[in-house]
């Protein structure tokens, strides 16, 4: 899901009326310096990543002076933190500090509801705190028709141990909060810490996930959409891949790296391929049969619901695109989708992109079509002369997932040793 | 020359060389363009060449479902009049990306 760097998060968050320290986003130390002097000293330099944990990795820094400013900015521009490269911060005044709490919106899959969750014990560690049990949590879910209102937030707030004007504040920085969780399509809109200051309640940092599927809704966010990568950005490959589906309801094209650039399987020993499904189950399933064997797809890719022909024809270009592949492998379930549809799309992306060589495949591809149409399918794939390719081997709804996987084995092993190439 | 065309839904057209299917003998286009239970895109027109069967708003809305059934039979069984185009800009660039910094993209390409 599309994630917010913290500066971008926050402007949402001010836009709602919730307080964050004055700052501005600079890219070079020269700029950090003079931004630095313009805030007033103390002030604190964040690399702005898509990661959390900033403050324990050494991606935060405070300076009292311009010079402390420009030699943490230069010290962190150009590198990288937990796998992300710094190019801009974050310069901000530094607050003083008495207490922090963490708050949050979550969509809440289990409850089907956002959950707002309050806690005392924000700030870097608060896994650790939960652990330790050395905080006061309290949390609910949001009845989405009624909202969540100041005063059904100091509700949900009123028995942590807060002075009575904090708890006024935080409920009405929860219900802004909220506003911002609903206006933006978020499936997380978190703050932490909230620093309780002199001067009020600050938002110190702000971590806001949109819905993959509302992206299209925010043109104002300028976001690219791609399908859910976990805790990394998008690699050029997925969101290419998201395009396919974007605009297109007719049956999905769910496309995610698993090992983008090869070195999972490498240090594990194994064979990269390419892969697609229709139906996550029987995917799992393969690729339960296919790791053992010594091969490790190198993305996960999606194709059920009944897509055209046409997105079959797109995300197989953008499978096949990946580097590094000695194969590929297509399984469904035993579905009701329309698979002469699926085939039809499968043969015109190969007959493109091994135009070059007759048609014919120059890695190993196996192909396991079980479900509606199947026999269809096995027929268009004969009748253009892709399972007489002596790469190509096409199962048909008697196969099993794991004979599915062994052929493949066989296949490939065939197709190194034409190579001069030791099989492992 | 005489072409039959339409958009298609997805983002993409379909062209059709109808000068070269005056030959076909099979018109494999327009039995294969057939929907279940939704009737097909293409008819054969008053001449016996293909016609759409319903408006080309219609189809590029989604009215040609881009089975790509068409496209196939041409190729297969007929004489190679039909051209399906669907532009992948964004794949094709990431290739272009690949290639340039020295990277072999995918095999076969």
């Amino acid at each position: 899901m599309p994630k917010l760097l913290e500066h971008r998060g926050k402007l949402l968050l001010r836009n709602a009326g919730i307080a964050t320290p004055e700052g501005r986003v600079v890219t070079t130390a020269g700029e950090a310096r003079s931004t630095a002097e313009a805030l007033g000293f103390p002030v604190a330099i964040k690399a702005q990543i898509l990661a959390g944990k900033r403050g324990l990795g050494g991606g935060i820094a405070f300076a009292n002076d311009a010079s402390a400013a420009e030699a943490a900015a230069r010290r962190l521009l150009g590198t990288s933190l937990y796998g992300w490269p710094i190019t801009e911060l974050l310069i901000e005044t530094k607050s003083t500090i008495r207490s922090e709490l963490y708050v949050a919106v979550i969509s809440d899959t289990a409850a089907r509801a956002p959950l707002m969750l309050v806690s005392t014990s924000g700030g870097v560690e608060i896994e650790e705190a939960a652990h330790a049990g050395a905080h006061t949590t309290v949390s609910a879910a949001v009845d989405m028709r009624r909202g969540a209102p100041v005063y059904w937030c100091l509700d949900l707030v009123r028995t942590l141990p807060l002075p009575e004007a904090t708890l006024v504040a935080l409920a009405a920085i929860l219900a802004r909060l909220y506003e911002v969780y609903r206006r933006h399509d978020c499936t997380l809109a978190e703050i932490n810490p909230l620093a309780v200051t002199e001067g009020g309640l600050i938002a110190l940092d702000a971590r806001i996930a949109i819905d993959d599927d509302a992206v299209f809704r925010h043109p104002e966010l300028d976001l690219e959409r791609s399908q859910e990568v976990g805790d990394r950005s998008a690699t050029a490959l997925e969101l290419a891949a998201a395009k396919i589906d974007e605009n297109d309801h007719r049956g999905s094209a769910h496309f995610v790296q698993i090992d983008p650039d090869g070195s999972l399987a490498k240090a594990q020993g194994k064979i990269s391929i390419g892969f697609d499904g229709i139906g996550t189950g029987v995917s799992m399933a393969v690729m339960d049969e296919l790791v053992p064997l010594g091969f490790l797809p190198m993305n996960f890719c999606d194709t059920s619901g009944n897509p055209t022909g046409s997105k079959l024809y797109r995300i197989t270009k953008a499978i096949l695109a990946q580097p590094l592949i000695e194969g590929y492998v297509f399984a469904s379930c035993l579905s009701s989708q329309q698979l002469d549809v699926t085939a039809r799309g499968i043969i015109k992306a190969f007959k493109e992109i091994f135009a070059p060589h007759g048609g014919a495949p120059t890695i190993p591809c196996v192909f396991s079509f079980r479900g509606a149409w199947d026999d269809v399918a096995l027929g268009l794939f004969h009748q253009h002369g892709l399972d007489a390719h002596p790469w190509v081997r096409v199962l048909g709804r008697d196969s099993t997932e794991r004979e599915l996987a062994q052929t493949f084995k066989e296949l490939h092993e065939r197709w190194r040793a034409a190579r001069g190439v030791a099989n492992a | 020359m005489s072409e039959l065309a339409w958009n298609v839904f997805s983002g993409g057209s379909v062209s059709i060389d109808l000068d070269r299917c005056v030959a076909c003998t099979t018109k494999a286009c327009l039995s294969a363009c057939n929907v279940p239970n939704l009737g097909s895109a293409l008819k054969a027109g008053a001449d016996g060449l293909p016609a759409l069967a319903i408006t080309p708003e219609r189809a590029a809305q989604g009215g040609c479902i881009e089975c790509l059934a068409c496209d196939l039979a041409c190729q297969s069984d007929g004489l190679g009049a039909l051209t399906f185009s669907l532009p992948t800009p964004e794949v094709d660039a990431y290739l272009d990306a690949l290639r340039a910094a020295g990277n072999a993209p995918g095999r076969g390409w």
